[in-house]
C-alpha cells in the first residue's frame, strides 16, 4: 500500500516537473555523466571517478550547504558487493545571488570527484558496472528537480592504466578541490556579526574572498562579509544564523578566493575549522580586493571601491585635507544644527563675564569640542575596524540616539522657557545665566555642540572626512582634530578677546526674553529629530517618544513642589519608559522601497538605454540634503529640465544603514551624505556635484548635457 | 549647586549618554538585520486582499493562533507537500482545531507562482486545500515585512499577536517526495506545543524551498 502510494506520488510529481520547466519544456537543464580516471583498474586499487554536470547557462546546482535555498546533489549507489564508493568531494563553491537571497553552488561544467576502491578479489579480465541514481536540484529563477540513472563500466586488469582523456581532467579537478592538507589556523569571535580570522600568508594577493560554512544553520548566507586582509591573513564578518552559536563552538567550512595563476584568476579554496578565540593579528588591515565581475560586489559594497581607499595621502593632499577640514569646522558653526546650542553659550557674555573666568570657560569649551570630536573619530575607527560601514552622522542611524537627542533638546527648550528650574530662585535665573556659566557647563556645551553638529555636513567638510576615514587611524585623528579646531575656534576666541565681548549688548530684561525665544529653535530641533525617528521606526516610535517626553515634562514640572511630587514624577517617568522603550531602540526598523530607488544595476541599466541619470544620496537626518532638496532639487524647473533631457532621477536613501550606499559614497571619497552624481547620457563616469546645490547649477549640469 | 551648573550637567550628561550609545546601538542594529522579525516580537500587521476580494488584516484574527504559509504553486518544494497531501492534512488538522491558516502568494505578476484572485481560488480547489484564506501579495509588501525567503516558509503567531515560530515546514530540505517519510513537521510540533500551553520548543529553523519570486 505504501509503495503504491509512493509510486502515485512519484507519478504525480513527474507530471508536475515538466510543467514547471516553462522555458524549455521537456529538456534537461543538466546533462550528467560518470567518468573514471583509469581505463582499467587492478584488484584492490583505489582510483578517482567523477560525476560530471554540464549545467545550462544561467542555471546552477548546489554545494553541500546550498545557502538560502536549494539542495545539494545526491548520489545513491547500487554498487556490487565489495566495492567501496566514497562521498562526493565538493569543489569550491561560488556565491550566486538572486533577489534577497544568496545561494552556494556551481555553474557551467562541474566535476565532482569520488574515490572508489575495487575489491581485492575482483576477477581480472572482467568488467564491472557501477550503477547510480543521481538526483539534483537545478535552478535559475525557478527550480527543477532532475533525476538520472547513470552507469560506469570499470574494466579489471592485472595492471591498472590511466584513461588518456579523463585522467588529466580528473587530476585537475582533484587539484582544484579546497585544500585541507595543512592545518590552517583560524579563529571565530562571538557577536553579531562575529569575526572569522584565517591565517593565510598570501591573503593580500587574493581577491573575492568569502567564507562558506558547511552547516546551513550557523550563519546567514546573504549578508555582507566585508572581507579584510593583512600580512597575517584574512578576516570576515559572519552574521549568526538560526543555530546562533558562532564563537561558542568550532566553525568548519571553506574559505573561497580567486588567486593569480599564470596571468588568470582561478577559483580556489581552503578548508578550515575555526576555534573560538580572538581575531588573529594582522588579518584586518585593508579591505580585500573585489573584482568588477564578482557577483556579490554589490552586497560587499560596490565593485573595486574598497581597494581604492588603501592609497595613503601624499603630504600635499594631507595638508589640503587638513585645511578643508578646518574650513569645514568653521562653517559648521553657522549650520542650523549647531547655532541654537551655541547661542545659549554666547548669551553668557551678555553680562560681561570676568576675563579670568571667561578664559577658563573658553578653554573648557575648546576641550569639550576637541575631546568629543576625537572620541567620535575613535568610535568611527573602531567600528570600521570591526568591518562596519559607517560615516559622519552614523549615530543618528540608531533610533535610540535619535530619541535621546530629541528628548534632550526638548528638555533644554523647557528649561529655556523657565518651565522648570533647578534649585536656584526665579529672580536669579537671568543673572545666573549671564554670570555663572559653570565649568562643567562650558565643557559639555562643547560636547553637545559636536553631537548636534553631526547631522549637518558643511561645505569642504565632507571631502576631508571622506579622506580621513579611508586612511590610517593616525591620519583620521589628525583630520578630525583639524575639524574640531575649526569648529571650536570662533566661540573660544570670543572667550579670550574682551574686545569682541564688548560687542555683545549689556544685560537687562531682554536676556530673559532672548532665553525664552531660544527655546523654540530647540523645540524645532526636537521636532525634526522626531521626524527622523518616524522615518526609522514608524508611528510606533513617535508614539513612544512623545509619551516619554510628556512624562519627562511632567516629572520636571512637578519636581519643584517638593520631594513627594518629585517621587511621583520619577515613578511616572520610569513606568512610561518601561512600557515604551522598545521602538526607541529600534526593535522594528524597516526601509520602504521606492520605485525609483537607487541601485548600481538601475544606473547601469538606464545608462545602457542611453539616458542620463541624476543620483541623490540623502538621509532623513541630513539637514543639508533636505535644504538642497527643498530649494534646488524639488522645483518645477528642475523637474521639467529632467523630463526634457530624459534624465532619470534616482534616490539613494541613507537614513538607515546601507552597505551598498556606504560603499558608493566611499567610492567617491565621501563618508556621508549629501552626494549628488550626474551620469551623462553618453555613458562614462559620473560628474560629482558640489554639496551646496543651486537650481541654476543643476539646470546647467543637465542642459549642458543636452546641447 | 547653582542653577547654571546643574543645567550644564544635565546637558552634558545627556550628550554623553547619547554619544556613548552611538557605538553600542550600531552593534544592536546589525544584530537586528538577522531576521526581519525576531520570535517574541509583535508580528507586523498587514492589510491585503484575499482570493475572494475581501480585505484581510492580521488584527482581525487577534485571539486566535495564526499560521502563515508562503506558497508558490509551481515550486517543486511546494508541490512535494501538496501532491502528497501533506500540506492539506496539516491545514485540516489546524483549522479544525480553531487555528487560522493563511496562504500567502508573494510572487510578482509574470513570475512563477503568481495567481490572480480567480487563479488562486481555482488552485485551492485543484489542490483540495483548506486554508482560512489565500492572501494575494503581488507587491511583496507582506513577504518583505516578514522576511519570507522561500516557499514554503512558515510562521506561527500566537493569540496575543506574537511571533512564536518561523522557518521550515519540516526537517527535510528536499524536493523529493520520498523525503516526507519519517520527517519531523515543525509546524505540527509547534501547534501541539501551543495547544499544550508550553513554549514552542523548536521556534526557529532555516527555511528551505524555492526563492520567493518578489517584484524587483
Amino acid at each position: 500500500m505504501l509503495r503504491f502510494l509512493a509510486g502515485l506520488i512519484f507519478l504525480a510529481f513527474s507530471f508536475a516537473a515538466p510543467a514547471m520547466a516553462q522555458p524549455l519544456p521537456g529538456e534537461r537543464q543538466v546533462e550528467g555523466s560518470l567518468h573514471a580516471a583509469r581505463a582499467a583498474v587492478a584488484p584492490g586499487e583505489t582510483f578517482t571517478i567523477v560525476l560530471r554536470q554540464n549545467i545550462r547557462e544561467h542555471w546552477h546546482t548546489y554545494w553541500i550547504n546550498p545557502g538560502d535555498s536549494g539542495e545539494p546533489t545526491e548520489l545513491t549507489w547500487a554498487a556490487p558487493q565489495g566495492w567501496e564508493i566514497g562521498p562526493i568531494q565538493w569543489p569550491t563553491p561560488q556565491a550566486i545571488p538572486f533577489a534577497m537571497l544568496v545561494n552556494f553552488g556551481y555553474e557551467g561544467e562541474v566535476l565532482f570527484p569520488i574515490e572508489v576502491t575495487a575489491p581485492a578479489n575482483a576477477p581480472v579480465g572482467s568488467t564491472v558496472t557501477l550503477p547510480v541514481n543521481a538526483y539534483w536540484l537545478v535552478c535559475s529563477d525557478i527550480c527543477i528537480p532532475e533525476e538520472m540513472d547513470l552507469t560506469l563500466d570499470v574494466a579489471i586488469a592485472a595492471q591498472g592504466r590511466d584513461d588518456p582523456q579523463w585522467a588529466p581532467r580528473i587530476a585537475e579537478a582533484v587539484a582544484a578541490l579546497p585544500s585541507n592538507a595543512q592545518r590552517v589556523d583560524a579563529r571565530i569571535t562571538s557577536g553579531a556579526p562575529a569575526r572569522l580570522s584565517v591565517a593565510l600568508p598570501n591573503a593580500r594577493e587574493l581577491r573575492n574572498l568569502r567564507f562558506f560554512a558547511f552547516d546551513r544553520d550557523v550563519m546567514r548566507a546573504g549578508e555582507a562579509q566585508s572581507a579584510r586582509v593583512g600580512a597575517g591573513g584574512a578576516s570576515f564578518n559572519l552574521t549568526p544564523g538560526v543555530a546562533n552559536n558562532l564563537g561558542a563552538v568550532p566553525l568548519a567550512g571553506v574559505v573561497a578566493y580567486e588567486a593569480q595563476d599564470g596571468g588568470a584568476w582561478v577559483l580556489r579554496g581552503v578548508e578550515i575549522e575555526a576555534t573560538p578565540g580572538e581575531v588573529i593579528a594582522g588579518t584586518d588591515e585593508i579591505a580585500a580586493q573585489i573584482s568588477d565581475d564578482y557577483k556579490l560586489s554589490e552586497l560587499e559594497g560596490g565593485g573595486a571601491a574598497p581597494a581604492v581607499t588603501v592609497e595613503p595621502l601624499s603630504a600635499v593632499a594631507l595638508i589640503a585635507a587638513l585645511g578643508l577640514a578646518f574650513l569645514g569646522g568653521l562653517i559648521l558653526n553657522i549650520m542650523p544644527c549647531v547655532l541654537p546650542v551655541l547661542s545659549v553659550k554666547a548669551l553668557s557674555f551678555a553680562g560681561g563675564a570676568q576675563n579670568g573666568e571667561a578664559r577658563k570657560h573658553g578653554a573648557l569649551y575648546f576641550a569639550g569640542v576637541m575631546v568629543t570630536f576625537l572620541a567620535l573619530a575613535g568610535v568611527l575607527i573602531a567600528l570600521r575596524g570591526a568591518g562596519e560601514a559607517v560615516g559622519w552622522g552614523f549615530q543618528l542611524q540608531a533610533p535610540w540616539v535619535t530619541s535621546a537627542l530629541a528628548l534632550l533638546f526638548f528638555v533644554i527648550g523647557l528649561n529655556l522657557l523657565s518651565v522648570f528650574e533647578f534649585g536656584g530662585s526665579l529672580q536669579n535665573a537671568g543673572s545666573g545665566l549671564a554670570t555663572r556659566g559653570g565649568d562643567a557647563g562650558a565643557f559639555f556645551t562643547g560636547a553637545l555642540a559636536v553631537i548636534a553638529a553631526t547631522p549637518c555636513t558643511a561645505p569642504f567638510m565632507a571631502g576631508a572626512i571622506g579622506a580621513a576615514l579611508t586612511q590610517s587611524a593616525g591620519v583620521t585623528l589628525l583630520i578630525f582634530a583639524a575639524l574640531g579646531l575649526g569648529f571650536a575656534l570662533p566661540l573660544t576666541l570670543l572667550h579670550f578677546l574682551p574686545g569682541l565681548q564688548k560687542l555683545v549688548p549689556k544685560p537687562g530684561p531682554w536676556m530673559e526674553r532672548a532665553k525664552n525665544v531660544l527655546a523654540f529653535p530647540m523645540f524645532g530641533a526636537a521636532v525634526w529629530l522626531v521626524w527622523v525617528l518616524a522615518e526609522q521606526t514608524g508611528s510606533a516610535g513617535v508614539m513612544a517618544l512623545l509619551s516619554v517626553a510628556a512624562a519627562l515634562a511632567f516629572a520636571l514640572f512637578v519636581a519643584r513642589w517638593g520631594r513627594v511630587w518629585l517621587a511621583i514624577g520619577a515613578v511616572a517617568l520610569v513606568v512610561t519608559g518601561a512600557l515604551m522603550w522598545r521602538p526607541l531602540v529600534g526593535a522594528q526598523t524597516q526601509s520602504v522601497l521606492v520605485s525609483e530607488a537607487w541601485s548600481p544595476e538601475r544606473v547601469a541599466e538606464l545608462q545602457g538605454e542611453g539616458r542620463g541619470v541624476f543620483v541623490n544620496f540623502t538621509a532623513a537626518w541630513c539637514v543639508t540634503c533636505k535644504v538642497n532638496e527643498a530649494t534646488s532639487l524639488a522645483t518645477p524647473r528642475v523637474a521639467q529640465a529632467l523630463a526634457e533631457a530624459n534624465v532619470a532621477y534616482l534616490v539613494g536613501d541613507w537614513t538607515n544603514r546601507d552597505e551598498t550606499i556606504a560603499g558608493e559614497l566611499a567610492a567617491h571619497g565621501r563618508a556621508g551624505v549629501p552626494l549628488y552624481l550626474f551620469y551623462p547620457a553618453d555613458g562614462g563616469a559620473p560628474q560629482v556635484l558640489p554639496q551646496m546645490l543651486s537650481q541654476d547649477l543643476i539646470l546647467q549640469t543637465i542642459q549642458g548635457e543636452t546641447e | 549647586m547653582n542653577e547654571m551648573s546643574r543645567r550644564a550637567l544635565l546637558i552634558g550628561g545627556g550628550a554623553l549618554v547619547a554619544f556613548g550609545a552611538a557605538g553600542g546601538v550600531n552593534m544592536l542594529l546589525s544584530e537586528e538585520a538577522q531576521a526581519a522579525i525576531a520570535n517574541g516580537a509583535q508580528a507586523p500587521d498587514f492589510s491585503v486582499q484575499d482570493a475572494n476580494g475581501a480585505t484581510r488584516t492580521l488584527t482581525e484574527f487577534r485571539g486566535r493562533t495564526v499560521v502563515l504559509e508562503w506558497t508558490n504553486n509551481g515550486c517543486p518544494y511546494v508541490r512535494k507537500h501538496y501532491d502528497s497531501r501533506n500540506m492539506q492534512t496539516l491545514q485540516q488538522e489546524a483549522t479544525s482545531d480553531g487555528v487560522v491558516w493563511l496562504q500567502i502568494i508573494s510572487s510578482a505578476p509574470g513570475e512563477q507562482g503568481y495567481l490572480d484572485a480567480a487563479g488562486a481560488r481555482a488552485r485551492v480547489q485543484t489542490d483540495g486545500a483548506s486554508p482560512t484564506a489565500t492572501l494575494l501579495d503581488p507587491t511583496g509588501v507582506v513577504g518583505r515585512a516578514y522576511g519570507a525567503l522561500t516557499t514554503p516558509h512558515m510562521y506561527i503567531i500566537n493569540p496575543a499577536g506574537v511571533l512564536v515560530y518561523q522557518g521550515a515546514i519540516d526537517d527535510r530540505p528536499s524536493a523529493r517526495p520520498s523525503s516526507l517519510e519519517g520527517a519531523t513537521n515543525y509546524v505540527r510540533a509547534a501547534l501541539a506545543d501551543l495547544d499544550a500551553g508550553r513554549a514552542v520548543r523548536t521556534a526557529q529553523t532555516t527555511p528551505y524551498g524555492c526563492n520567493v519570486k518578489y517584484a524587483t
